[in-house]
């Protein structure tokens, strides 16, 4: 089979969800989620993430377009899409009287696995996130992290090949945020893993393709280093240790050198503008050749701003200033990859 | 086998539930409190039929409606969509599995305290005289209030399905139950009222197998004794006087003359039908 004959593990067309004709929570949205890939979808709280997400699972019927899940349509009672999917909703409430493994044989059994299938898979899953230690609790004792985990153990039972997760991250600590990261990166190996999630950090470290939703909109779908590849290039930051009359004086060499733009973003964190088309790294080089004769030492280096969040501040920014252009913006401008439109 | 399992998951958290604990104890506690108040004075058909009235007219039919309601109304629908709907199960199944896991507890609770309690009503050596209950009628009159408590789930799941507000849905219930003896009198469809129902019950008990019920087998005295132990109940429940008897009228003997067992089974199992298969179809078209 050809690479182009391999349906998308999601593809929207159109897809639109109006509550009772009062909150257009998801608003003529096209999504394509290529197979294999990590995808990103981002957005502000209330931009529709977790809408789109429930119109995908079939939980939520669309009020207009359709949802597609490697080739087939989704709806309410379509069993053998959703046995491809593992989801994993926003804080996830399990029944609080059950205990983990009784939990994902439940779950094994609706997933239709037999005895001989479940028990292996339940028992290798529930080492696998770690709550070995954890099955002789009722969940209602579990913390938040663990119940998080016992989560995406009950979304691996079936052994879908499309995970979606929602919010993952949310509400866990530093330690169970890295372990659900890690996590995903490896299953993000051998399937593909949609994830809605609102912190950006995530996305730098986990995705290869993102989705930005603005107001129900899909503003822009792709790989993520083409979301990037649409920032201005601009600046880089030095930070500093040493005398601030020193930093002061490096920050008025520097910008005499031609093509460069400085700025002191504090005392001892000098913001570096390249301008004029000039290479970062020869820019760079220049400056860093300044700071040691000027008694400084450096302490770091590194882009002006997160890329990934000025990235997607800046596709916020230009799709709040587009105004009314939104209205039918991919048929008007042809800009269709930009709007998400799977034939791009 | 996702229906066995949401079967099986949703008994088990019933059996747990402190609501069915406390109804089973309540209803064990007036069930012996019934029996041994009556217990040298009433003969076994009026006994074993007062034994039924709180499941067919109050107060059980308040829990048992709320159960009906409580698992496809409120959060605990989110929860449902978030742990079964979102698995490879049909929404068929699980609002079949819900409701059958329902229909099994509330049978459960009804059967487990009734049943031991008619069978020492009738087996026991009592003061009364044998007033000829025969099993047939046990278990006729057993399962007629059975299919009544199946017809109040049935409208539980369909009101919770509609309304989606848990404390609304029985609000609706609770509003329709009592006033539907009145409806079925104007359409002279007594014989389908619960109220009825309950006062031909001595005349059932009674029936032999298989045999066509005489308008008449209830005696003069089983009727009397019967709507005075209602009235007794009620007036006790509410904390009134007890009510004078009354002239002939609404509930009058002469109303319940055409009662047939094979209709009230009808007229009690088509509605149950015809709730659960417009609950499935609302319960598919719903968004969660």
């Amino acid at each position: 089979m050809r690479t182009s004959d391999v349906p998308p593990a999601i593809r929207t067309e159109h897809l639109t969800k109006i509550y009772r004709n009062r909150l257009i929570a998801v608003n003529d949205m096209s999504l394509l989620v290529p197979e294999g890939s990590v995808f990103g979808l981002l957005g502000p709280n209330g931009a529709g993430k977790t809408t789109t997400l429930r119109l995908i699972m079939g939980l939520q019927r669309p009020t207009a377009g359709r949802v597609a899940v490697q080739g087939m349509p989704c709806g309410p009672n379509a069993v053998a899409v959703r046995r491809l999917i593992g989801y994993l909703p926003t804080h996830p409430s399990f029944p609080g009287n059950l205990r983990p493994i009784e939990y994902l044989d439940l779950v094994g059994k609706l997933c239709r696995l037999s005895a001989q299938q479940r028990r292996p898979r339940i028992a290798s899953l529930v080492r696998a996130v770690g709550l070995l230690g954890l099955t002789d609790q009722r969940i209602e004792n579990l913390s938040t992290g663990e119940t998080t985990r016992l989560g995406i153990a009950a979304s691996l039972v079936g052994d879908p090949p499309l995970l979606i997760w929602d919010e993952p991250t949310a509400g866990l600590d530093p330690a169970a945020r890295r372990f659900t990261l890690d996590l995903i990166r490896e299953l993000g190996k051998s399937r593909t893993v949609v994830v809605a999630t609102h912190i950006l950090g995530d996305i730098d470290r986990i995705c290869d393709h993102v989705g930005v939703m603005h107001a129900g909109r899909m503003v822009f779908s792709g790989p993520v280093q083409d979301m990037k590849r649409r920032l201005r290039p601009d600046d880089f930051c030095l930070e500093l240790e040493g005398s601030g009359e020193n930093v002061r004086r490096l920050a008025e060499q520097a910008g005499d050198l031609e093509g460069v733009g400085v700025r002191l973003s504090d005392q001892r964190t000098l913001a570096v503008a390249v301008r004029d088309g000039r290479p970062r790294a020869a820019v760079l080089a220049e400056v860093l050749q300044l700071v040691e004769p000027n008694r400084l030492a450096l302490q770091s280096v590194h882009s002006g701003r997160n890329e990934t969040e000025h990235a997607y501040l800046q596709l916020l920014q230009e799709d709040e200033a587009h105004g009314f252009q939104r209205f039918d913006i991919p048929s008007r401008r042809g800009d269709d990859a930009a709007a998400g439109d799977p034939s791009a | 086998m996702p229906l066995r399992a949401i079967l099986q998951h949703d008994l088990r958290n019933l059996c747990e539930s402190r609501i069915v604990r406390l109804w089973l104890a309540a209803t064990a506690l007036l069930t012996a409190a019934i029996v041994l108040t009556n217990w040298a004075e009433t003969p076994s058909a009026p006994l074993v039929a007062m034994l039924l009235f709180p499941f067919l007219v109050f107060p059980w039919f308040l829990v048992v409606m709320l159960l009906g309601v409580n698992p496809t109304s409120g959060a605990r629908a989110e929860t449902l969509a978030d742990g079964f709907l979102c698995r490879p199960v049909t929404r068929l199944e699980c609002l079949l599995g819900t409701w059958v896991a329902r229909l099994l507890a509330v049978g459960g609770v009804y059967l487990v305290v009734t049943a031991p309690a008619v069978a020492v009503v009738v087996l026991a050596d009592r003061p009364p005289t044998d007033d000829g209950v025969t099993l047939y009628g046990i278990v006729a009159a057993l399962g007629v209030v059975g299919l009544v408590l199946a017809l109040q789930v049935s409208l539980g799941v369909l009101v919770g399905i509609l309304l989606r507000r848990s404390l609304l849905a029985v609000a609706v219930l609770l509003l329709t139950w009592f006033p539907v003896n009145l409806v079925l009198h104007t359409f002279s469809l007594e014989q389908y009222s619960p109220i009825t129902l309950s006062q031909r019950l001595p005349a059932l008990l009674q029936q032999p197998w298989r045999a066509e019920p005489e308008a008449d087998t209830a005696t003069g005295e089983d009727m009397e004794a019967l709507a005075q132990q209602a009235a007794q109940f009620l007036s006790v429940l509410s904390g009134a006087p007890p009510q004078p008897a009354k002239e002939p009228g609404f509930f009058d003997r002469a109303a319940i003359d055409d009662f047939s067992l094979r209709y009230v089974v009808l007229g009690y199992g088509i509605p149950t039908l015809l709730s659960i298969g417009l609950a499935a179809v609302c319960f598919h078209m719903r968004d969660f």
